[in-house]
């Protein structure tokens, strides 16, 4: 079996800067794979290091990106490729998913693609959906536990939503996104990561993927991007002791009438 | 192709409110582009379509089929894709939840559609759509225009517009639809109840605790007892999750649940990005920590420095005291 997993690329933490032409400055905050793909990565190793097959880290990027996909080789994928284009920056969930199909549908053999349920940048979750309906598979999202994985066969998840868990099934190929009760991602080993140090993986382009202008347009048009307005300035409620403190925090609890 | 199609979601036998500030909206936006409002209830949610007239559609159209009985990708996009196709809509307003995203992105996908989750504003600017949703843990607020022409799909964020008002005199047409040939994908073969859910996200008043409550004992002897005494629902850092305090269900921030009551009392929080990320549109925030410096005091509406082991078990008293509980 083949599965693929889509791994994201995004800032550490989101303290990031908005520059004049409305791109999103992240100077100097480290670059890290998005945590939720980082469980869809697990699941795929796990499922490898039982049954065998191939696990391919997928990611679109830039070139000094081929770091945290080696950091996917060292934890088990057992391929990694890369995405990359002057084309692909900013690109917006379903034009990411447009990228990601056609990698798939080149690679040819895939029964499975896994990936985190959102990324924390973007945070929208239409990843997944996207690619399945590009691809023509069925999706599996929110999955907070695989139950059943047949090679050309059968899949069958917990879907972990707001207030219920849903047993869903479907047939192979398809797309799963999934949540962080799924498992604990592993650490890879120093040894692990000496022995992928100097692994390149193949880099496809626009071209390689038969994409074009029209293909990487997004259909929005990004007219402001701004900070959020400020909260209005806060109030320390002193006092000589505790009780004092808790008693005036009540009082204007009770005058705001939030409780 | 200038109205706007609202998918009906329900609660028990009604409307759930999401859908009544979808109604509300949708009118006002169905009004600026010169189109109808139209709402589209599938499967079960039939029960419920006529309550739709009520809270301002022109329009409202059902399609019920076996198949639909629970949600599935495949049925709800077949579903909508017939309501599409009967209306035309420049703009099709749904929830933001888990399944309303499932549904939403492989709509638009199919579609061929522009698409913008977790939608805060939707405005017509020059007669072009324009719509607002914010990224990057509430740090960026993005807008969004599409051209005219361009068939929006919105998810919109669950209190960002006011529910319509019912007008009980107020009523619209209902059209049946069918779907030929439905045979979704994937087959529900359960749907149960999560034990000892957290709806965190519904929640009117939060109380969150962190690591500077010391240990598991003091978090469970202080947090959830406040939150009962004020009706509301108790949250957890990244931080005591992680270190197994309390369970995933319960982490508020980035890669946890985003929330936004109308109370949110964060005690011996530090207030990581992270963690703001989670719940920083919050109406009013309540910081309770002994360090004066932590960054949850930038944006908190009230603070008090001091010990939380010593505060809390004064604040839930007192507030037992004064709610009369």
């Amino acid at each position: 079996m083949h599965i693929v997993v889509c791994l994201k690329q995004v800032p550490r933490d989101n303290s990031v800067k908005i520059r004049p032409d409305l791109t999103i400055d992240a100077e100097g905050i480290e670059k890290i794979i998005n945590l939720f793909d980082e469980y869809a990565l697990e699941e795929g190793i796990r499922w490898n290091e039982q049954h065998g097959g191939k696990v391919t880290a997928l990611s679109i990027g830039t070139s000094d990106w081929v770091e945290q996909l080696r950091r996917a080789l060292a934890m088990g994928a057992t391929d990694a490729l890369l995405l990359s284009d002057p084309a692909f920056t900013q690109l917006d969930p379903i034009t990411a998913a447009r990228v990601a199909a056609a990698a798939v549908r080149k690679l040819g053999d895939v029964d499975l693609v896994i990936t985190g349920r959102n990324s924390t940048d973007d945070e929208s979750g239409a990843f997944a959906p996207a690619l399945a309906r590009l691809l023509g598979w069925p999706q599996v999202t929110y999955v907070g536990k695989v139950l059943e994985l047949q090679p050309g066969g059968m899949l069958k998840v917990e879907r972990h939503l707001e207030s219920v868990i849903e047993t869903v099934a479907c047939r192979l190929p398809a797309v799963m996104s999934v949540i962080k009760d799924i498992n604990e991602p592993r650490y890879p080993s120093l040894l692990k990561i000496k022995r992928v140090a100097k692994v390149e993986p193949p880099v496809w382009t626009a071209a390689d993927l038969g994409l074009n202008a029209t293909d990487l347009t997004p259909t929005a048009q990004l007219v402001e991007r701004v900070p959020p307005p400020p909260r209005p300035k806060g109030e320390i409620i002193d006092g000589p002791d505790a009780a004092t403190k808790v008693r005036k925090l009540v009082d204007k609890l009770l005058e705001y009438q939030v409780i | 192709m200038n109205g706007v199609l609202v998918v009906l979601e329900a609660l028990g036998d009604d409307l759930a409110a999401i859908s009544r500030e979808l109604l509300g909206k949708g009118r006002q936006l169905a009004d600026a582009l010169g189109g109808s409002l139209a709402a589209l209830a599938i499967g079960p949610t039939k029960a419920i379509a006529a309550r739709a007239g009520n809270f301002g559609a022109d329009q409202v159209y059902t399609i019920d089929a076996p198949a639909l009985r629970q949600y599935t990708t495949d049925g709800y996009v077949a579903a909508a894709i017939a309501a599409v196709k009967a209306f035309q809509p420049a703009l099709i307003l749904a929830g933001a939840s888990f399944q309303m995203r499932d549904f939403g992105a492989a709509l638009a996908t199919d579609l061929g559609a522009g698409l913008v989750v977790d939608a805060t504003n939707i405005q017509v600017v020059d007669g072009a759509l324009q719509v607002t949703r914010p990224s990057h843990g509430g740090n960026v607020i993005n807008t969004y225009r599409f051209a005219a022409g361009t068939t929006v799909v919105a998810l919109v964020r669950k209190q960002s517009f006011p529910e319509a008002a019912a007008q009980p005199d107020r009523s619209a047409p209902i059209t049946e639809l069918t779907v030929a040939e439905l045979t979704p994908r994937t087959e529900v073969l359960s749907v149960a109840p999560k034990a000892g859910a957290v709806n965190l996200t519904d929640a009117a008043i939060i109380v969150t605790g962190g690591r500077g409550l010391g240990n598991k004992e003091n978090y469970y002897r202080l947090i959830p007892p406040l939150a009962e005494a004020l009706g509301g629902a108790y949250g957890a850092s990244r931080a005591i999750v992680d270190d197994g305090w309390v369970p995933y269900e319960h982490q508020v921030g980035q890669t946890g649940k985003t929330v936004s009551p109308k109370l949110y009392i964060a005690a011996g929080v530090s207030g990581a990005i992270q963690h703001l990320a989670g719940m920083r549109t919050s109406r009013t925030i309540v910081a309770i920590n002994k360090d004066p410096e932590a960054p949850i005091f930038r944006i908190a509406t009230l603070g008090v420095v001091g010990d939380v082991n010593e505060i809390l078990p004064l604040l839930t008293e007192e507030i037992k005291a004064r709610l009369n509980r």
